[in-house]
């Protein structure tokens, strides 16, 4: 199998003018093997939440940590791991980065400000998180709070998980008291090779929120995928960020973060070249 | 390297996020004469500044429009204008007042479709000067379960000291957000406000964490690049209520001579 991987961010065009950084966070690993852990995160950025863009930063790399290790402890036992996310995705895995994150949360503050209650403290730090693992034998999914994680190939692009969605600007957040049991999973066993080259596109919601309606983000979501297979991965890469901004300047406004893995099968990509510089096998 | 393109973005259509904004005006019998005028004259006249507001926050786009409620209740406005569009038609006054009919109407609008889920909180500003002559609960009910009913920005001017303030704050769901206008200057004023300033807060929000909400029920809870959304001053002894517990910052209450009081209604 053939991969490509790359995220990018940008700082939302409303907080370019109102001098606000961007809070969002991502992160992404690749193995030898190809399996690929992917996250993003959405730092809240309200006034209550003023250390978000921080919150967001070490919610990719909970997501990131905690997936790394089970498979670290999984290694070789694609069955077994999968079996566990299966039963445990829910409930422990989400009580583990809830728990990690705060941890490190509570961490990083008292090192540098005055001793507050903990769940206080959190707050400051709110954010979403989204993640994705990615192995040659199943997907595992998990998201607190908004934002998207789509899977497109040939047949159209597909939400991957569906998570609670509320009106306007609320979400939930890693930094509410037990955030865990407001976690959503997903895992999914790839039955059969795949013959086409799929793409999964995990974004915070300044990005579906940019776009008129949900048939407009799906339509978004395909011609990326359209892009890689005629221009190549790296083109779209090198292009990423400069189309967030653009989608951020005609759209809501927010900060917007994308990360892309593109999966090919060898043979799909031998006998129907997407481009000279589509995929490069992962090593 | 890979080679540089200089691809198209490619994508469906973009959009900034709809900011539904509707004025509800009270045209009762007892609203004639000097009340309607000054409605009338308030916001003809803020108008330009709400452009402005729109102008400023690109990524909301503002629709306007207005329904006025007396023996029934309709849309002046068939549909939502943009503000850049959109031109004040006066109003007359007689008759009862239907409040009931006008939230019966402000729900009909007020679900998935017409409205996007995608919009920001509306925006619907309620003005009167009287109590309901009609059965209002059962539509306030009906408005307030809607989904786009709770998340609205609910405020509401009481006119004069007639006005039924207890109903008003059912609308509102907070007594800080029913504002006095007890003379024509601070009714000017109070229009001016929720006109400008609540829409600019808004506009530009930011994601907030669930649970805060739930901390605070009512929806105003957004942050503009001057804080958060403030009452407006409504002048010594011109303030609505006490203090609760609430997202909005009241202001320091300001000197007396900062609003022309002119007669009292």
């Amino acid at each position: 199998m053939l991969r490509k991987t790359c995220a990018r961010r940008v700082q939302g065009a409303s907080h370019i003018r109102s001098g606000q950084p961007c809070q969002d966070g991502y992160m992404y690993m690749e193995y030898p093997d190809g399996t690929t852990i992917l996250a993003v995160a959405d730092g809240h950025g309200s006034k209550s939440c003023p250390f978000s863009g921080t919150g967001a930063r070490v919610a990719v790399s909970v997501f990131c940590s905690v997936v790394g290790k089970l498979l670290d402890n999984f290694a070789g036992h694609p069955d077994l791991l999968m079996a566990y996310l299966n039963r445990e995705g829910e409930i422990k895995i989400a009580q583990e980065i809830d728990r990690e994150w705060k941890r490190r949360i509570l961490k990083i503050h008292t090192e540098s400000r005055d001793q507050e209650s903990a769940q206080a403290v959190c707050r400051l730090y709110g954010t979403t998180l989204l993640g994705l693992l990615l192995t040659p034998q199943f997907l595992f999914a998990f998201q607190i709070g908004d934002g998207d994680i789509v899977q497109i190939d040939a047949a159209g692009a597909a939400p991957v998980i569906e998570a609670e969605k509320f009106l306007g600007t609320q979400t939930n957040s890693l930094c509410a008291a037990d955030a865990w049991k407001k976690a959503v999973t997903v895992l999914h066993r790839f039955e059969e090779e795949e013959t086409s080259p799929v793409l999964y596109l995990l974004s915070t919601d300044g990005f579906s929120n940019s776009h008129v309606s949900d048939a407009s983000f799906g339509q978004t979501c395909r011609e990326y995928y359209d892009t890689i297979l005629e221009y190549g991965f790296d083109a779209v890469a090198a292009s990423l960020k400069g189309w967030l901004a653009q989608t951020s300047e005609l759209g809501c406004g927010d900060d917007i973060t994308v990360a892309l893995a593109c999966f090919c099968p060898e043979t799909a990509c031998a006998e129907n070249p997407p481009s000279p510089n589509a995929f490069s096998l992962v090593t | 390297m890979p080679e540089i393109l200089n691809l198209r973005r490619p994508g469906g259509e973009l959009a900034s996020r709809p900011l539904h904004f509707i004025w509800a005006v009270d045209c009762s019998g007892s609203m004639d004469g000097e009340k309607i005028g000054t409605v009338n004259y308030a916001i003809q006249s803020v108008l330009p500044e709400m452009r402005q507001v729109a102008a400023e926050n690109p990524h909301a786009q503002m629709l306007i429009r207005t329904l006025q409620f007396a023996t029934g209740a309709s849309w002046v406005t068939t549909d939502a204008v943009p503000v850049e569009d959109f031109a004040w038609d006066d109003l007359k006054a007689k008759g009862l007042t239907d409040m009931g009919k006008a939230f019966e109407l402000l729900s009909e609008q007020l679900t998935i479709p017409p409205m996007s889920d995608r919009a920001l909180p509306p925006v619907l500003v309620l003005l009167s000067d009287g109590q309901p002559t009609d059965d209002y609960k059962k539509s306030l009910q009906k408005l307030l379960s809607m989904p786009w009913g709770k998340k609205a920005v609910r405020i509401a001017i009481s006119i004069g000291k007639d006005a039924n303030d207890d109903v008003l704050a059912e609308f509102t769901g907070n007594k800080e957000l029913v504002l006095q206008a007890n003379n024509a200057a601070v009714l000017v004023d109070m229009i001016k406000w929720a006109s400008t300033e609540v829409p600019k807060t808004v506009a530009a929000p930011p994601s907030k964490p669930r649970e805060e909400e739930e901390d605070f029920p009512d929806p105003v809870m957004g942050r503009s690049s001057t804080g958060s959304v403030q009452r407006p001053d409504t002048g010594s002894g011109q303030g609505s209520v006490g203090k609760q517990k609430t997202p909005i910052n009241v202001p320091p209450v300001p000197a007396p001579e900062d609003i022309d009081a002119g007669d009292v209604w």
